[in-house]
């Protein structure tokens, strides 16, 4: 019986009307108060707040099935929900929290954020070519939102905040999606061509989470190289603002990717050549597939035609030698600096990297 | 091992991509121009051309944009089956309701007025707590649901796609708000409850009856709940919590609406299947067994402000609501007449009656 004179009377009144009333004297944590957190210059009520007491124990080993919040009383009679990701360590950032708030700070609208009223005609072989890129752009924010939201159904509310933001990247991947569809078709172009999707699988088929993980680490830096050339590549207000805007939610998505493949790398260190295999797998289908459509469009556009394509072509092998090495920056930061040992052979051809044979003969 | 300053003694000139300007010359549609409207630039407004032709079938597992050109070369398969009938997961509002659930977001950080949570009696504060903590749970899996079924939209249906990548994001942040309230407050979480037909969501395997489920019945009796939320709220900030969720949830009942109503327009045989999920999941709302201790004790409650009878007359004043919207939303979708024929469960004609 609760000493609380209120709650008694309270589960009094319920039990005499048939009501369950167990949950008015259930052990809860009772005194949590994350609203004194919740300044404006704290941005609010951030989810950060709400870890303290045991709401903000996050364990190692998640033992429960079920969809229960974490903190709260299990019934047992719930049905097992079918997740598979019980380890803190095969998914967790301490970011997470923080970097669903900013996603949803950040929030735009690619209907009302973007300057559409300043396209204007840029001639055909450009507008062609952007509408190419807008293309592949499009297909990449498709399969970010598909595979990503294919993860959601493993992960058990023992990891909340992971869930939380990756809730964030599903959205983030329908904009881009959609704001580079809405460019093809909005200045007197339309869609280009598909790319071949080889070098999507590591994504789709991922079986384990640190594979999807390490995947999208390599697609997400190799868009990254590219919109960060966004200024340069852009040919009106317009693409300029989403150069920008998909590049701040790039960014996002990398912070947790490669903070939570370093705190994979330290907590099991034990994995790092399964790693480097998920790896070895990424790399050799992005390689073959080539991207050849990608590439020559940004040619077109940085030779301001078809003419000076070809000679622009050394700008894109310099912008294709950014974008591996911001992918392998990226790794070193995961603690996996080891990679640049064992990059591709091919993605050692597009960053001017010699070829691994070559660097043993050199004596160290 | 070859140190990173030392990579740049290594550095070649970068080799130099292949040079293949084919893409220019694509038979795809060209010329396509849209100007932005009141709203900006919206799905709609790129959709007035050929690109805006829903195939009634696709065969393309690819993450290809629907009227773009197929690549040159062998294509991998991308998923092991998508669903390429436009019956099976389209609706006519998806893009529209996708347009708006960009521009209708919102913050549960700082659109809350969470100054306005005054201290509470205890057991007020403790209901609120257990109604909270019973949300977020449901909401966890109204979110795991369309992210299961994400990899089985064909890009070509792509509308319905965006519409369902915008629920993970809005089930993300009713999660999130439920359980922002339940320890805003001094309250906490309390007992997980567990069934009410969360499970027969998520285990569903057809996308037609996931829907109907979710989004016409589950989230339409939630919508129904949430637009009483003045009803259950004691403070400026549990009411936004319920407005600005109800606006979310509109979104998803409608999508479902749609949804069924495109299926059942295109394929009336449909019909039989989905009344028999129906049945099942009205059956399994209503078993006692399958009940929510908390969330149905915590919600009385609090209708009443504590004076439980007064409680148990609002809550038959909400389940009727929510009976009549429902019904009205199965006339809409063109799957009329569970009440005239005796279909609908008996447990919920009764909510129906007045007394
Ligand atoms: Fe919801
Ligand atoms: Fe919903």
């Amino acid at each position: 019986m609760p000493e609380n004179d209120v709650v008694a009377a309270a589960k009094e009144r319920l039990e005499e009307s048939g009501l369950p009333s167990d949950w008015l004297d259930t052990p809860v944590h009772w005194g949590v108060k994350a609203k004194e957190q919740a300044t404006p210059e704290n941005g609010g009520l951030r989810f950060e707040y709400l870890n303290v007491d045991v709401y903000g124990e996050v364990p190692e080993y998640w033992e429960n099935n079920t969809e229960i919040p974490r903190g709260a009383i299990p019934d047992t009679r719930t049905e097992q929900m079918g997740y598979s990701i019980f380890n803190k360590s095969e998914v967790w950032s301490d970011l997470c929290a923080g970097l669903y708030e900013d996603a949803i700070a950040d929030r735009w609208n690619s209907s009302a954020d973007i300057p559409w009223d300043t396209l204007a005609p840029i001639g055909s072989d450009l507008e062609r070519a952007v509408c190419q890129i807008a293309t592949l752009m499009s297909e990449y924010g498709w399969t970010k939102a598909q595979t990503t939201g294919r993860w959601l159904q493993e992960i058990s509310y023992g990891y909340i905040e992971v869930k939380l933001f990756l809730g964030t990247v599903v959205f983030d991947g329908a904009r881009l999606y959609e704001v580079w569809r809405k460019r093809a078709l909005a200045n007197g172009g339309g869609l280009g061509r598909g790319g071949r999707n080889w070098k999507f699988l590591p994504l789709t088929q991922s079986y384990t989470f640190s594979e999807f993980c390490v995947a999208s680490i390599m697609h997400d830096a190799m868009l990254i190289g590219l919109l960060r050339r966004g200024e340069q590549l852009a040919q009106t207000d317009a693409e300029r603002t989403i150069y920008e805007l998909c590049q701040k939610d790039i960014e996002r998505h990398l912070a947790y990717f490669v903070d939570h493949m370093r705190y994979l790398m330290l907590r099991e260190p034990v994995r790092r050549e399964e790693v480097h295999r998920y790896l070895n797998k990424a790399e050799w289908y992005l390689a073959k597939d080539g991207d050849d459509t990608l590439y020559s469009a940004l040619a077109v556009i940085m030779g301001d035609g078809r003419e000076g394509a070809e000679e622009a072509m050394a700008d894109v092998a310099e912008l294709r030698r950014e974008q591996v090495e911001t992918y392998l920056g990226y790794l070193r930061q995961c603690h996996l600096g080891d990679r640049d040992d064992r990059l591709n052979e091919e993605l050692r051809k597009w960053a001017g990297i010699m070829p691994a044979e070559e660097v043993e003969k050199i004596p160290v | 091992m070859v140190t990173a300053d030392k990579l740049d003694e290594l550095q070649l000139e970068p080799e130099v991509p292949e040079l293949d300007l084919s893409w220019l010359n694509l038979d795809t549609e060209w010329g396509v121009s849209a100007e932005p409207g009141r709203k900006g630039l919206t799905l709609q407004q790129i959709n007035k051309t050929l690109y805006g032709d829903i195939p009634a079938t696709s065969e393309d597992s690819s993450a290809r944009p629907r009227g773009a050109a197929p690549p040159e070369g062998a294509t991998p398969r991308m998923t092991p089956w998508v669903l390429g009938d436009a019956t099976e997961t389209f609706s006519d509002s998806a893009g529209l309701l996708y347009d708006e659930a960009v521009s209708r977001q919102w913050s549960s950080a700082t659109d809350i007025p969470w100054d306005t949570l005054d201290e509470l009696p205890e057991d007020i504060e403790r209901a609120m707590a257990q109604l909270c903590t019973s949300l977020t749970e449901v909401e966890f899996i109204a979110g795991d649901v369309p992210g299961k079924w994400l990899p089985r939209i064909a890009a070509d249906h792509f509308e319905s796609g965006l519409f369902l990548m915008s629920q993970v994001m809005d089930e993300a942040r009713h999660t999130d708000v439920f359980r922002k309230r339940a320890l805003a407050n001094g309250g906490g979480l309390l007992l997980q409850g567990g069934g009410g037909g969360l499970r027969q969501i998520l285990e569903a395997e057809d996308f037609t009856q996931m829907s109907s489920m979710l989004h016409i019945l589950g989230e339409g009796f939630v919508q129904s709940l949430f637009r009483l939320g003045e009803l259950i709220a004691h403070n400026e900030a549990e009411k936004r919590i319920f407005r600005l969720a109800a606006q979310d949830e509109s979104r998803h009942v409608a999508f479902g609406v749609t949804h069924l109503k495109y299926t059942l327009d295109n394929e009336p045989d449909k019909a039989e299947e989905v009344h028999w999920t129906l049945d099942m999941f009205e059956n399994t709302i209503v078993d006692p067994d399958q009940a929510n201790p908390g969330l149905a004790g915590a919600l009385i409650y609090l209708l009443g402000d504590g004076d439980v009878d007064e409680g148990w007359r609002l809550f038959w004043h909400v389940r009727r609501k929510q009976v009549l919207e429902y019904l009205h939303r199965l006339d809409v979708a063109g799957l009329g007449g569970r009440l005239e024929s005796g279909r609908l469960h008996s447990a919920l004609v009764g909510a129906l009656d007045e007394n």
